[in-house]
C-alpha cells in the first residue's frame, strides 16, 4: 500500500530524531520534527498530518501528556500516535496504549520494524479514510431524505388536512410512530348539512402506508363535496384502492354519516377496533364492531357494504380509535384491550373527558414515548347544528353564460331506484346555473328532501311516525333497506326547471312519484316541534322554499325556490 | 419462524408460524408458498403465534392471492382467542376458514 504520509516526529534527542526523519523520508513520507512534548503540540494539525509519533519521555511535555492534547486537538479525526521508547518496561508501554496510542516503536530503531508498522497503520488510515467518506455519504443521503420527506410531508398533510377538522364537534388525537402517519383523519361537510368522518390505518407505518392515503383523501373529499352518499362512496374508495395498492395492503377504516336532518348517524366499520357511542343518558357505550373488511381487500364486485344506523341526541358522543391504542402494551407488558380500556368500555369514564382520560392513559402507560404503530383517536360531540351554515367551499364566480332558462326531466323506474342516487347528477347540473352554486347547500337539501320523501313515503310507502322513537328509526331504516331491495315497480320523477325575469331567478323542482299519496291537509309546518322527527323535512323545505304545492292527492310536489343575481 | 410441511398423501401445505407473526416473516412466509408447486389445500397453523399485526394480514392475502383468490382453500387453525379476536376485527372469516 503505497501512500505519502505526513509524520510528526518529536523526540527531544537530536541523534534519534534525525535518524527516524532519515529512515521515514527515505520511504517518500513528508517528516515535519519537534524538539519536545509542546513544540508537537504547536505543530499539530489535524487537517495535515496523519501520524504522530511521541517520545515517551520529553521535557515540558511528555509523551504522554502531548498524546492526550493532540487526541483533544484531533477532535474526532483518527491520527494515530505512535510511542518512542527506549524502555521496555511492560507498565510504561501499556501506559502507552492506555492513553491512546496506537502502537510503540522500541529504540534502537529497526528499519524493517518501523517499515512493517507504516505499512500497517497505512492500511488503518485507508480503511479509517473510506469509513468516515462513507459516514458523511450516510449523513448527507440522510439529511437528503428527511428533507425530500419534510416536503413530502407537507403535501401530504395540504391534502389529508384540507377538511373541517378544526369544527368545534370534534376533537381528535393523532401520533405517527414515523415522519409519515399511515392513520388518516378526514372530516368534510356535506353539502345539505351534517358531515362524513373517515379513520383510517393502512397496513404498515411510514410513507409505504401513507401513500394510499391520497387517493383516499381525493374521493373521500370529491365525492362528499358532489353530494355522493357514504355508501356510494365506500365502495368507490374500495375500488380505487383495491386497483392500486400490493395484495398485502388495505386500509381499516371507519366512515361515519351524520344526518342532522333526522338526528341519525351511520357507521360502518371496516377492520377497526369498536367503535363506542356514549348516550347521554346511557350507562355503557353501545359498541359498534367491524363487520366489514377493511378497503382494498375485496374486488368492486363481492365487496359489500354493512351499515349501522343509530339515533342520536345532542351531546351524545361516538369514540372510534385505530389499532395502534387497541394493540397498546401497557407498562406491564398487557394489550390495551385486555385490560387498560376496560373503564372506558364499561361506562366508567365520563363520555365527555373519554378523549382526554384516553390520552392520559397512553401518556401514562409509556406508549406515547415508545409507539409501536400509528395511533389515531377521534371523538365526535353530535349535534343537531354540525355541518348547517357552514361556508361553501369556493363560490364560484361562474361569470360565463350557462343557460339560465332551461329545464329536464330525469324519471328513475324500479332498477334505477334500487341500484343508483340521482341526486349529485341533478345538482352537478344545477349548479352551473349562474349564481345558484353559491346556493347548493340549501337546493340539495330541498332536493334530497323531495326525493327521499318520494322513495320512502310515496313509492317504499313506510309509515314516517315509525321514526318518532330513537329506537324506532333503527327499524325504519332495516325496514327501508328490505323494501328497497325488494322493488319490483314504481317510478319518481323530477323535473327541473330555472326560469329568469331579468334578475329574477326561479328554480322550480317538481317531484312525482308512483304512490298513492297522502292526506296533505294534516301536515305540520311548524319547525319549532323538534320533537317530531318525522316532519322536520317538510317544515324545512316549507322554509326554504318561496312556496311549496302538493298535487296528485299528495304523491307529487313541487317547491318554488327564488334567487337573485346581481 | 416459520416452518412449512408438504404432505404427499392429501397435497396439503402446512405453514406453522411461532411467535410473533409480523414483518419479520414476511420473507420466510412468502418463501414457504412460492417455492413449493400448487397444493390442494392450505393450513396455516397458528398454535404458537402469540401476536400478528396488520403486516401479517397482509401476508395471509398474500397467501390467498397466490392460490387463486376467491378460489383457494386456506383455513387458518388452532389460533388463541387474542388472535381470533385481531382477525374477526378484520372480518377475515369472510375470505379463510378460521378455526380456534
Amino acid at each position: 500500500m503505497e501512500q505519502v504520509l505526513t509524520i510528526l516526529v518529536a523526540d527531544d534527542n537530536p541523534s534519534d530524531r534525525t535518524l527516524l526523519k532519515a529512515i521515514l523520508t527515505q520511504f517518500g513520507h513528508k517528516v515535519i520534527t519537534a524538539n519536545d512534548g509542546q513544540e508537537a503540540v504547536d505543530k499539530f494539525d489535524p487537517q495535515t498530518i496523519h501520524l504522530v509519533c511521541l517520545d515517551v519521555k520529553m521535557p515540558y511535555k511528555d509523551g504522554w501528556e502531548a498524546a492526550l492534547e493532540i487526541q483533544r486537538i484531533a477532535e474526532g479525526v483518527f491520527v494515530p500516535i505512535i510511542f518512542l521508547s527506549g524502555v521496555a518496561d511492560p507498565v510504561a508501554l501499556s501506559n502507552c496504549l492506555r492513553v491512546g496510542g496506537t502502537d510503540f516503536i522500541s529504540k534502537p530503531y529497526s528499519p524493517e520494524l518501523i517499515t512493517a508498522k507504516l505499512n500497517a497503520i497505512a492500511r488503518l488510515l485507508v480503511m479509517q479514510k473510506t469509513l468516515e467518506e462513507q459516514r458523511d455519504a450516510m449523513t448527507l443521503y440522510n439529511e437528503q431524505l428527511l428533507h425530500e420527506q419534510e416536503v413530502a410531508k407537507v403535501v401530504y398533510e395540504n391534502i389529508t388536512h384540507s377538511n373541517c377538522l378544526n369544527d368545534p364537534s370534534l376533537s381528535t388525537f393523532h401520533h405517527g410512530s414515523h415522519t409519515f402517519n399511515g392513520d388518516v383523519i378526514l372530516a368534510a361537510y356535506k353539502p345539505n348539512g351534517g358531515m362524513h368522518l373517515l379513520l383510517g390505518d393502512f397496513t404498515g407505518h411510514g410513507l409505504s402506508a401513507a401513500i394510499g392515503a391520497l387517493p383516499l383523501a381525493d374521493i373521500f373529499f370529491d365525492w362528499t363535496k358532489k353530494g355522493f352518499l357514504m355508501r356510494q362512496i365506500i365502495p368507490e374508495i374500495n375500488a380505487r384502492l383495491k386497483s392500486i395498492l400490493p395484495t398485502n395492503m388495505f386500509c381499516s377504516a371507519a366512515f361515519i354519516d351524520i344526518k342532522v336532518n333526522d338526528k341519525t348517524i351511520e357507521i360502518w366499520n371496516g377492520g377497526l377496533p369498536d367503535l363506542l357511542f356514549f348516550s347521554k343518558n346511557g350507562d355503557q357505550p353501545k359498541r359498534f364492531n367491524s363487520k366489514n373488511l377493511p378497503l382494498g381487500v375485496l374486488s368492486p364486485d363481492a365487496f359489500e357494504c354493512f351499515v349501522d344506523p343509530v339515533s342520536f341526541l345532542p351531546g351524545d358522543i361516538l369514540m372510534a380509535f385505530s389499532d395502534g391504542v387497541y394493540e397498546a402494551l401497557d407498562l406491564s407488558g398487557d394489550m390495551f384491550c385486555n385490560s387498560a380500556l376496560k373503564p372506558l368500555y364499561d361506562g366508567q369514564v365520563e363520555s365527555t373527558q373519554a378523549l382526554d382520560w384516553l390520552v392520559d392513559l397512553l401518556g401514562q402507560e409509556g406508549v406515547l414515548d415508545n409507539p409501536h404503530d400509528d395511533i389515531s383517536c377521534l371523538n365526535v360531540c353530535l349535534d343537531t347544528s354540525i355541518g348547517i351554515g357552514s361556508p361553501e367551499g369556493e363560490i364560484t364566480k361562474s361569470v360565463d353564460q350557462a343557460p339560465a332558462d332551461f329545464s329536464f326531466e330525469y324519471a328513475l323506474n324500479a332498477d334505477s331506484l334500487r341500484n343508483t342516487d340521482p341526486l349529485p347528477y341533478i345538482l352537478q347540473i344545477i349548479t352551473t346555473v349562474p349564481g345558484l352554486s353559491g346556493f347548493s347547500s340549501q337546493v340539495f337539501m330541498i332536493l334530497s328532501e323531495l326525493y327521499s320523501n318520494a322513495l320512502e313515503h310515496g313509492v317504499l310507502q313506510l309509515k314516517s311516525d315509525k321514526k318518532s322513537s330513537l329506537d324506532g328509526f333503527s327499524n325504519y331504516y332495516e325496514e327501508r333497506e328490505q323494501a328497497l331491495a325488494n322493488l319490483k315497480e314504481g317510478y319518481v320523477k323530477i323535473c327541473v326547471k330555472v326560469a329568469s325575469d331579468h334578475n329574477k331567478r326561479m328554480l322550480v323542482l317538481y317531484v312525482e312519484d308512483s304512490g298513492p299519496g297522502f292526506k296533505v291537509d294534516s301536515i305540520s309546518y311548524d319547525i319549532s316541534n323538534t320533537e317530531l322527527l318525522y316532519n322536520r323535512g317538510l317544515a324545512l323545505l316549507n322554509q326554504l322554499c318561496q312556496k311549496v304545492e302538493f298535487s296528485r292527492g299528495g304523491s307529487a310536489v313541487t317547491a318554488y325556490y327564488q334567487w337573485h343575481i346581481d | 419462524m416459520v416452518e412449512s410441511r408438504f404432505d404427499k398423501q392429501t397435497e396439503c401445505l402446512t405453514i406453522k408460524i411461532r411467535g410473533r407473526f409480523d414483518y419479520s416473516c414476511h420473507k420466510s412466509f412468502k418463501d414457504a408458498f412460492t417455492t413449493l408447486e400448487m397444493a390442494k389445500s392450505y393450513e396455516v397453523d397458528l398454535a404458537e403465534v402469540t401476536y400478528l399485526d396488520s403486516s401479517a394480514l397482509g401476508m395471509l392475502l398474500l397467501l390467498r392471492d397466490h392460490v387463486g383468490g376467491e378460489k383457494a382453500t386456506i383455513s387458518l387453525t388452532k389460533a388463541n382467542d387474542a388472535v381470533i379476536d385481531i382477525l374477526k376485527i378484520a372480518n377475515f372469516h369472510r375470505l379463510f376458514d378460521i378455526t380456534g
